[in-house]
């Protein structure tokens, strides 16, 4: 392994941006993923940044089920996102639909068929420690000697 | 008269300061806001589409899941409405456990809209205090109810879970913090001369536009209409005897320090019902049956009216919501961002009427 990649490795260890997308939840994903940069959970010791803008992130979180308003936005947010990048789904609603998944809903889950998903997390809504630990997980396995296994 | 536009700006659907997926587009003369429309469409799922023909049972779930920041009402409202509907008597105790899993679940929910404005007019400091204190009151509202954010608290005839003595201790000793910290915090957002530069005077909404609007919620009360307050007429809200907040400015700072002061009002609510809580049982019996009613409640963005038919078999044949944030989302569009002085202010002024885009589309 030469220098670079190690210095690569060191830097994104302690800098993950995260952006979040709503598409189409009924909200309590997103105040879980609000209560994380709360002072008692504090996702920034672990050098994680939420600024919300995708041309600058690492991971998206992806909440929600799909909904209509999102086709073809929600890969062009994808490909925004500079590489390497990592896409986690944050509650049942973009792993199944939850209980919106039903006939006559407007949704179109799971949302792995829209963009690849690496990780989900469980859980209406999921605590902000199970997604914080999703994302701590996630990130070294992904950016971690990037360029080595790209190749 | 032809009038000037300079550039159209659009501001979302993904913006750093807002939490849910909206487009603002402003038609600018220079930093001047010369008109704004909202553009909605990114949440519609078709809650209602789903609700219709299925039992209560399930309903109460998908109720409760139109809004996850206010759950907590919308299960009330759904399931008053159907206690209405069947005349379905519910017993001292259990009325007053709702009142104070509703109040809290209003503290977290202005306490939060708050730290949006804050982080907004990018007060870091005062917004992490508020998360800070947020997190004490969703550890109460877990211990009363097993919950973070969807309890599915309340049931037909009562709640699903006691409170213990245990309980009522920490949720006095809890309330006690958060009143301090919160009084705190209402001081530093009184007296910050930067915050008052960024809120004083920016985003007013008159009492005849709110009235032409039909705003609810705080952001009427902000504009001197304290009786738009459904609580006032909730029968065990009555016997609390409670007065609602108001002010006269109309704006931001005014929207703002409305919500602070109902904190504090529904930490005196939440203390007069744990004095006055009986002992007793906390679900009564009953089955809901056939009717239809139009029954409101006041959610913390402001009145939340539940059409419900139901049939024999107590399966809702029909059912129409209307949430709070459509109207305070027009009456931003239409009046407050009408004139805003700069484009930074168009963020702050749209997050301080709190919209909930999840619970107006559905």
């Amino acid at each position: 392994m030469n220098v670079l990649q190690s210095v690569k490795n060191l830097v994104r260890s302690k800098s993950i941006h995260v952006a979040y997308v709503d598409v189409g939840s009924c909200n309590g994903c997103d105040i879980e993923v609000l209560a994380c940069l709360s002072p008692r959970y504090d996702i920034e010791q672990y050098g994680i940044y939420v600024h919300n803008n995708p041309r600058e992130a690492d991971i998206l979180l992806v909440i929600g089920a799909y909904t209509p308003g999102w086709e073809e936005k929600l890969h062009t947010l994808w490909e925004k996102i500079p590489d390497p990048k990592v896409a986690i789904a944050v509650g049942n609603c973009p792993i199944s639909g939850c209980l919106f998944n039903r006939p006559h809903s407007l949704i179109d889950p799971p949302v792995s068929k829209h963009i690849p998903i690496s990780a989900e997390v469980p859980g209406c809504p999921p605590r902000p420690t199970e997604i914080l630990t999703a994302v701590l997980s996630v990130a070294p396995i992904v950016f971690k000697d990037y360029e080595v296994s790209k190749r | 008269m032809k009038r000037t536009v300079d550039v159209s700006v659009p501001l979302g659907p993904i913006h750093p300061c807002f939490k849910e997926p909206a487009r603002v587009k402003c038609e600018t003369k220079g930093e001047y806001v010369l008109s704004a429309e909202v553009e909605l469409g990114y949440m519609k799922k078709g809650i209602e589409r789903i609700m219709r023909g299925r039992p209560w049972q399930e309903v109460m779930f998908l109720a409760e899941r139109v809004c996850g920041i206010c759950s907590v009402i919308h299960n009330m409202v759904f399931i008053e409405a159907l206690e209405q509907i069947s005349a379905i008597s519910v017993p001292e105790r259990a009325a007053l456990l709702r009142v104070i899993a509703n109040e809290l679940d209003r503290m977290q929910s202005h306490i939060l809209a708050n730290f949006s404005y804050c982080y907004t007019i990018e007060h870091e400091t005062l917004g992490m205090y508020l998360l800070d204190v947020r997190e004490r009151v969703m550890d109460e509202l877990e211990r009363i109810t097993g919950a973070r954010v969807t309890c599915s608290y309340i049931v037909p005839g009562g709640v699903r879970f006691d409170i213990r003595s245990e309980d009522v201790l920490h949720l006095r000793a809890n309330l006690a913090a958060i009143e301090g910290e919160v009084t705190r915090y209402m001081r530093m957002f009184e007296s910050g001369p930067l915050i008052g530069l960024r809120s004083k005077g920016v985003g007013i909404l008159t009492r005849e536009a709110a009235l032409e609007a039909y705003a609810v919620g705080p952001t009427a009360r902000a504009s001197g209409m304290p009786d738009i307050d459904r609580r006032l007429r909730h029968p065990t809200y009555k016997t609390l005897g409670f007065t609602p907040v108001s002010r006269t400015e109309g704006d931001n700072y005014a929207r703002i320090m409305v919500r602070f002061q109902e904190v504090l009002e529904s930490i005196a609510i939440i203390r007069r019902c744990l004095d006055l809580l009986p002992v007793g049982p906390i679900r009564g019996g009953g089955i809901p049956g056939i009717g239809e009613i139009a029954y409101s409640g006041e959610a913390p963005r402001g009145e939340l009216s539940y059409y419900i038919k139901t049939d024999a078999a107590g399966r809702v044949v029909d059912i129409s919501i209307q949430t709070p944030s459509i109207m305070n989302i027009e009456a931003c569009c239409h009046y407050m961002l009408k004139g805003v002085p700069s484009l930074a202010d168009v963020s702050s002024t749209f997050v301080s009427a709190d919209p909930c885009i999840a619970c107006t589309e559905r």
